[in-house]
């Protein structure tokens, strides 16, 4: 496989609801040890792309992922073509524990070999994961239920990360621990797609930032852009 | 004194009966949002296989029992259910309505509107006695297999990684299938497993009656039904203890109702629904009225 095809490419993506568009159109490019944002307001459409992506919701467009078309295929089926989601809200089991949580995230894995391996990764980047392995993954605190919602879709050894609002509801240590992790993530070769409402942060984190507005991709951001972000947006939208 | 401790060994074993009745039921509701009532159905097939075979001996007739269920169990999810994945829980009810009422015409043609008997494990069908107190073989069996059952159920649920599957599939089923579970195994699953629930209700039941016929399983799923529903059927656990509720009060009052009463039983246990309905519609187990999205 060609090293350029590494990574996720989406064209021409489209989500309707009853008949009403979400997403328009959507192309992205999420290269291989790069991490690119997708910020936009709410109600802009950037749930229904990457649920679009996973195959979790009807849509049209295609799909690519490590060069691979997974159009068509179920999410459990996506997942094992190498990209995960982290969903909005978490959505971690609750009632049960932090280590069944984890070993559930495994069960999308391409093969069973070196899931102890990943473990370890998993448990050093979020060492509190180890201290409550036993505690139900319902009483973690909202920062401690990312870490895990994250940890649990590594467990699948995804080459692309997606994740939805990692942010939303942490205090800013909390955040600080995720973005951490992510920089982490990127910089071991991995795919990271975050779809983020504060949009300085995004912008200066990522090597690029999609602008979605009303399901089209209005604007595409660099680093350099994070200062003005006000600005630009402004501008574009009024 | 003896005829408390009696009818509350009695109590206990109809609770567990109709216990692993509802946690059949919701298995599978907790998954894919079906409240089977045709699990009666399956009830039946399995209390029709244990008549037929008993002769043959219990290690033959219960494997096939088993067998049976969970065959049935999955032809229903293949045939039917499997169909209707986007269909409203209510549709699928209304389904399963249809599909209850078609093999009690099927189960008439073949074994027609008779019952079929057969002194099934007879040694169970005895009283023995316990320090003065005469109690119920059959009713100290049920409770022992339930209680067995239940155990094994809960280990493979909370130990395996298939009942964990099975479990995050029945919390948040899009989740699941996100991180990798795939949908049709766990359906799958959970149409197994209440099979097997199943012929271990016929079993129990058919010591009991030693016959069965076209509509055998009927009274059991709407009792198991019932209490699923007050225990808060999309909760495993909830339903498995709604169902041992109604169990358990039906046969208390069974026993305690004036003669003259006692056939009104079932009105009182469906009083009692009712009012644990209009108190907590979700569930008497299920805390607050959550939506699932
Ligand atoms: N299940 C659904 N049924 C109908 N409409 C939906 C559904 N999910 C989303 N929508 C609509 O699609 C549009 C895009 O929603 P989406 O959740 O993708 O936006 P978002 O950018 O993630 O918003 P937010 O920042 O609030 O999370 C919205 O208008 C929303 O109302
Ligand atoms: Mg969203």
């Amino acid at each position: 496989m060609p090293s350029g095809d590494l990574g996720l490419v989406v064209r021409g993506l489209s989500v309707a609801y009853a008949g009403v568009p979400a997403v328009r159109g959507v192309d992205l490019d999420v290269p291989a040890g790069h991490a690119i944002g997708l910020i936009g307001p709410n109600g802009a459409g950037k749930s229904s792309t990457l649920l679009a992506i996973m195959g979790a919701i009807p849509h049209q467009g295609t799909v690519k992922v490590n060069g691979e078309d997974v159009d068509g295929l179920a999410p459990e089926k996506v997942v094992r073509r190498g990209i995960s989601l982290v969903p909005e809200g978490r959505h971690v089991f609750a009632g049960l524990s932090v280590k069944d949580n984890l070993r559930l995230g495994g069960v999308g894995r391409r093969s069973q070999d070196g899931s102890a391996d990943t473990l370890d990764y998993v448990l050093g980047l979020f060492p509190i994961l180890a201290e409550f392995r036993d505690r139900q993954a319902g009483l973690l605190s909202g920062g401690q239920q990312q870490q895990l919602a994250i940890g649990r879709a590594l467990m699948a050894d995804p080459d692309i990360l997606m994740l939805d609002e990692p942010s939303l509801g942490l205090s800013p240590t909390a955040v600080d621990t995720v973005f951490d992790a992510l920089a982490t993530i990127r910089s071991a070769g991995k795919a990271v797609l975050v779809v983020e409402q504060r949009a300085e942060f995004t912008v200066a984190f990522c090597e690029r930032t999609y602008v979605l507005h009303d399901g089209t991709i209005t604007l595409t951001l660099k680093p350099e852009d994070a200062t003005n972000v006000d600005v630009l947006t402004k501008a574009y939208f009024g | 004194m003896n005829q408390l401790i009696q009818s509350l060994v009695d109590a206990l074993s109809a609770g567990a009966t109709l216990g692993l009745a509802a946690l059949a039921i919701g298995l599978v509701f907790g998954v894919i949002r079906l409240a089977n009532f045709a699990q009666g159905e399956i009830i039946t097939a399995s209390g029709y296989s244990i008549i037929f075979t008993w002769q043959l001996g219990w290690y033959v007739a219960i494997p096939i029992a088993i067998l049976i269920g969970v065959i049935l169990s999955l032809l229903m999810e293949l045939g039917v259910f499997s169909r209707m994945r986007t269909a409203t829980p209510a549709t699928l009810l209304v389904a399963s309505f249809g599909l209850s009422f078609l093999l009690q015409r099927v189960y008439e043609l073949l074994f027609s509107n008779n019952v079929q008997t057969a002194p099934v494990a007879p040694e169970l069908a005895q009283s023995v006695d316990v320090g003065g107190i005469r109690i119920q073989l059959l009713s100290v069996a049920t409770i022992v297999i339930a209680g067995v059952l239940l155990f094994a159920l809960i280990q493979f649920l909370n130990k395996s990684i298939w009942g964990l599957q099975l479990q995050a599939a029945a919390a948040d089923f899009r989740t699941a299938r996100l991180v990798g579970i795939p949908a049709s195994r766990v359906i799958g699953l959970s149409f197994a497993l209440s099979g097997i629930l199943a012929a271990a209700v016929a079993f129990v039941s058919t010591v009991q009656t030693g016959a069965v016929g076209p509509t055998f399983g009927v009274p059991i799923v709407i009792l198991a039904l019932i209490g699923a529903v007050i225990g808060g059927i999309d909760k495993i656990y909830g339903a498995l203890a709604g169902g041992f509720l109604v169990g358990f009060a039906t046969s208390m009052l069974a026993s305690w109702l004036p003669s003259d009463m006692s056939n009104f039983r079932d009105a009182y246990v469906f009083l009692l629904v009712i009012i644990v309905l209009i108190i907590r519609p979700s569930g008497l187990l299920v805390s607050g009225g959550t939506v699932r999205t």
